[in-house]
């Protein structure tokens, strides 16, 4: 999905945070004795249930809260450097932002914290309002947002430093769709670069989308930790994807297949992804009406893009890119083939004569992104291993 | 440098976003124009002097000092409330920027509002002094439009003729070891008392120096006598005391004889001819007391004189940086306050640190009676020297001894009585207020909220 290198950037060793009530006595062990890595260009994913320990882990990384025991460190440095947060980004999960600033107030003194000079600034702030959509609100303040403009203008702060890693907590909470999808992408964009992500957030699917690796918390604890594919793929099951078959074709196949398995065989139609169709509803009607709100398919801001891809034109939109997934998937390592034209029988004949692949390529989740069957199956299965530690 | 600013930015801004500025503008123009309007002055300097410097000068420093803790414990404990501090603390600014930040928010804040407040008196002052009768406008040029310094008799040391006196006293009767401080306490006051009375139809003979060149630097300028005396017969408000006063070298041929009754208990100020000081700069001064009733002129403000050094303006400037010193003192306290607690606590902590521990009257108690265990209520004092109260003296009477000096700068007080606000006095206040006490709170209250950790909960 990218490209992550050795390069630890972030190193928890026996991490345990306990909170203690007024007279020093523990009350809660939010983080028990937690080991886990992550390394540079990686986006990883901390998911858990609800007061399982996740955002005190952001905490203690943010160096808001310290550690009770155990080591960490962020850029091998401690998470109370001040300088080392100059290279951090951070989106909380709720609209932590001065209420009576502008959009471009904001993105200014939160500039300023970084010493950037004025040209940088105005630059960033353009560029970034312009990303997240905000051009048509300039002049409210973020008091007066809905939840989804707070959160693109939160998600602009964050990246006001262009910052080697970047901490989401729940950064699709509160987005439509578009935006969802939009957060996605910019994520995907940042790995691309080698920054590192870090993604908080109780929507497996957002997770699924766009993380290398993944650490489940439960009761503080790490549950199961690995990437994605490791977690979710079930060895003992296969799915061929093909297009529309004749009857005789189909009767073939599953002929094949149960005098090989002898199991029951599963047959129906993939179904169009709700986000894409809603994408393209989205998007028609947008080429008819303005909004007074938050707009869409805004382009990454220059310089969080990087150099390679700074003169790139308006077909690099966010939304555009989403939109053609028809045609050409938005994910940078996705292989799309092209629909054949029709059955070719004759391979099929020759195809159900070869001996069945020992170990056949199980689809990874990046390369089909957000299908409703695969993510049944990856709640389920994130369902069941929570379940089963009960 | 950059962070700081944009923190110092943030929090003007928030204070004007939120009308806070408007609201306190609007009260502290209520206090300085119409407070004067609504209430009447008799006419005389004095009564102007006292609605249009006292009232209106205290109304601002109690408006924006309560102001200043209000929006100190604001700044800082409603954004660790709200969260939006642990945002800006991800960011690379240390801690104690965000809080030295904030304080030069505040008193950039502060600045603005006592200078919009101090021009506004000032310009009323004069506007409104051209309404007096001439007299009275003449009382004002000579007596409180100026920056007047004072001069008084030295203190003369008691201590000498207190060992003195002492020594005779164990000599001719049996003195208890218990005693030996009690005794020595009442023979200093003795001699402090006969330093102090005049008796009726006595007089008593102050020398005070003014400089070696005061003949000539004072010379042909009117200067002014400032006294205050008790008697233990005075019995109503309305009862005066008549006194005769010779002014001049004692033998002197041009010595100027006053005569003139005051109330007890109270300051009075009256002209003396120019050219009575002596070539070696001492003027010296003869006080009658023509009434039938003993009075006392106490050492410490008895007596005092007045000459002018300077011109208003700047000595009216000079008092209201004595008043920014004491609000960013208060701007401090509320910061330090607010760096561990809630809003509503941090309120309480720093109004409670205002009124109540910066009350020396404790502190004078304790250093007074000589400890804070076992007082025996006959004498006042402590029965027995015990390593307790030995502490207890040294700490609350070197405590003491720096809220003295602290609060010892009353610009408004000075201002209305025409003293001078020295640039000495204003550069000690700014040492002794903003830089030792403030400083304490500031590094208190940064190492504190370097400390705190910001998302645990609350």
């Amino acid at each position: 999905m990218s490209a992550s290198s050795d390069e630890v950037i972030i190193k928890a060793t026996g991490l345990t945070k306990v909170f203690k009530d007024f007279w020093g006595r523990p009350k809660a062990r939010a983080v028990d004795n937690v080991d886990f890595e992550v390394r540079r260009g990686e986006v990883f994913g901390l998911l858990g249930p609800n007061g399982s320990g996740k955002s005190t882990t952001i905490k203690m990384i943010l160096g808001l809260l310290y550690p009770t025991k155990g080591h960490l460190t962020v850029f091998g440095a401690s998470p109370r450097d001040v300088k080392t947060k100059a290279r951090i980004g951070y989106l909380p999960e709720e609209s932590y932002l001065y209420r009576y600033l502008s959009p471009g107030e904001t993105l200014d003194f939160f500039g300023n914290l970084f010493a950037l000079d004025s040209g940088d600034r105005h630059k960033r702030t353009e560029q970034l309002i312009e990303m997240v959509g905000l051009n048509q609100a300039r002049t409210r303040t973020v008091g007066e947002f809905s939840k989804g403009m707070q959160r693109r203008i939160g998600l602009a702060q964050a990246l006001i430093n262009d910052p080697d890693l970047v901490i989401l907590d729940e950064p699709t909470a509160g987005l439509d769709p578009i935006g969802c999808r939009e957060v996605k992408d910019l994520i995907l964009a940042l790995a691309k670069r080698g920054k590192t992500v870090i993604l908080s957030s109780h929507l497996l699917s957002d997770v699924e989308d766009v993380c290398d690796r993944a650490v489940i918390y439960y009761g503080g604890k790490i549950q199961a930790q690995g990437t994605l594919q490791e977690l979710l793929s079930e060895r003992d099951q296969v799915r061929i994807t093909a297009p529309a078959l004749s009857r005789e074709a189909m009767d073939k196949v599953l002929q094949i297949i149960r005098a090989d398995t002898g199991a029951e065989v599963r047959v129906d139609h993939p179904t169009q992804n709700l986000e894409s169709y809603f994408l393209g509803v989205v998007e028609r009607a947008r080429a008819q009406a303005e909004t007074s709100g938050a707009t869409s398919g805004n382009q990454v801001a220059e310089f969080i893009r990087g150099g390679a891809e700074a003169g790139t034109s308006q077909s690099e939109r966010v939304l555009e890119r989403l939109t053609k997934a028809a045609a050409a998937s938005p994910l940078p390592d996705v292989e799309v083939k092209a629909p054949e034209p029709s059955v070719d029988t004759a391979k099929l004949d020759a195809l159900t004569k070869h001996e069945p692949a020992a170990e056949p390529a199980v689809p990874t989740p990046a390369a089909v992104p957000a299908k409703p069957a695969d993510l049944t199956k990856a709640n389920e299965k994130l369902s069941g291993l929570l379940g089963g530690k009960k | 440098m950059q962070p700081l600013l944009a923190i110092t930015k943030i929090t003007l801004k928030a204070a004007i976003r939120f009308r806070l500025v408007l609201v306190l503008l609007g009260l502290l123009m209520t206090a300085v124009v119409v407070l004067p309007v609504i209430i009447k002055h008799d006419g005389s300097a004095q009564g102007f002097t006292q609605i249009l410097i006292t009232y209106t000068l205290t109304s601002i420093t109690a408006l924006l000092g309560l102001a200043t803790l209000w929006l100190a414990c604001g700044s800082l404990a409603r954004e660790v409330e709200d969260f939006s501090m642990q945002l800006v603390c991800t960011k690379p600014i240390p801690r104690w920027q965000i809080w030295l930040g904030k304080w030069l928010g505040l008193m950039t804040l502060n600045a603005v509002m006592l200078g919009v407040s101090g021009v506004t008196v000032f310009a009323l002052l004069h506007w409104k002094a051209s309404g007096l009768g001439e007299a009275q406008q003449k009382v004002l040029r000579e007596e409180i439009f100026v920056a007047r310094a004072g001069a008084r008799e030295p203190v003369p040391d008691l201590e000498p003729q207190v060992e003195q006196l002492f020594q005779k006293r164990i000599r001719e009767t049996a003195v208890a070891n218990l005693d030996r401080e009690f005794v020595r306490k009442q023979i200093r006051e003795q001699l402090k008392a006969a330093n102090q009375f005049v008796p009726p139809g006595k007089g008593r003979r102050w020398e005070v120096p003014l400089g070696p060149d005061a003949a000539t630097r004072l010379q042909g300028q009117t200067l002014h006598l400032r006294v205050k005396f008790i008697s233990p017969d005075y019995t109503s408000e309305g009862t005066t005391f008549p006194f005769m006063w010779e002014v001049g070298p004692p033998e002197g041929k041009r010595r100027q004889m006053i005569e003139n009754s005051f109330s007890a208990e109270s300051f009075a100020t009256f002209p003396i001819a120019p050219d009575q000081i002596a070539a070696d700069g001492t003027l010296t001064v003869d006080g009658f007391n023509v009434s039938e009733k003993p009075v006392l002129f106490p050492i410490e403000d008895g007596f005092e004189v007045l000459y002018r050094e300077g011109g208003f303006g700047l000595n009216f400037a000079r008092g209201i940086g004595i008043i920014f010193c004491w609000l960013g003192l208060l701007a401090a306290v509320g910061l330090f306050a607010a760096a561990k607690l809630q809003f509503t606590v941090a309120a309480f902590v720093s109004m409670s640190i205002l009124f109540v521990g910066l009350s020396g009257s404790t502190l004078g108690q304790v250093v007074e009676q000589g400890g804070i265990m076992g007082i025996d209520h006959e004498t006042g004092m402590v029965d027995q020297k015990t390593f307790v109260n030995d502490v207890a003296v040294k700490v609350y009477g070197t405590l003491k001894q720096a809220l003295d000096l602290v609060t010892g700068y009353n610009p408004v007080d000075a201002l209305s009585t025409g003293r001078s606000v020295t640039w000495t006095q204003l550069g000690t206040a700014f040492l002794l207020v903003v830089v030792l006490t403030g400083g304490t709170f500031a590094g208190l209250g940064m190492w504190i909220f370097t400390r705190r950790e910001l998302a645990a909960p609350q």
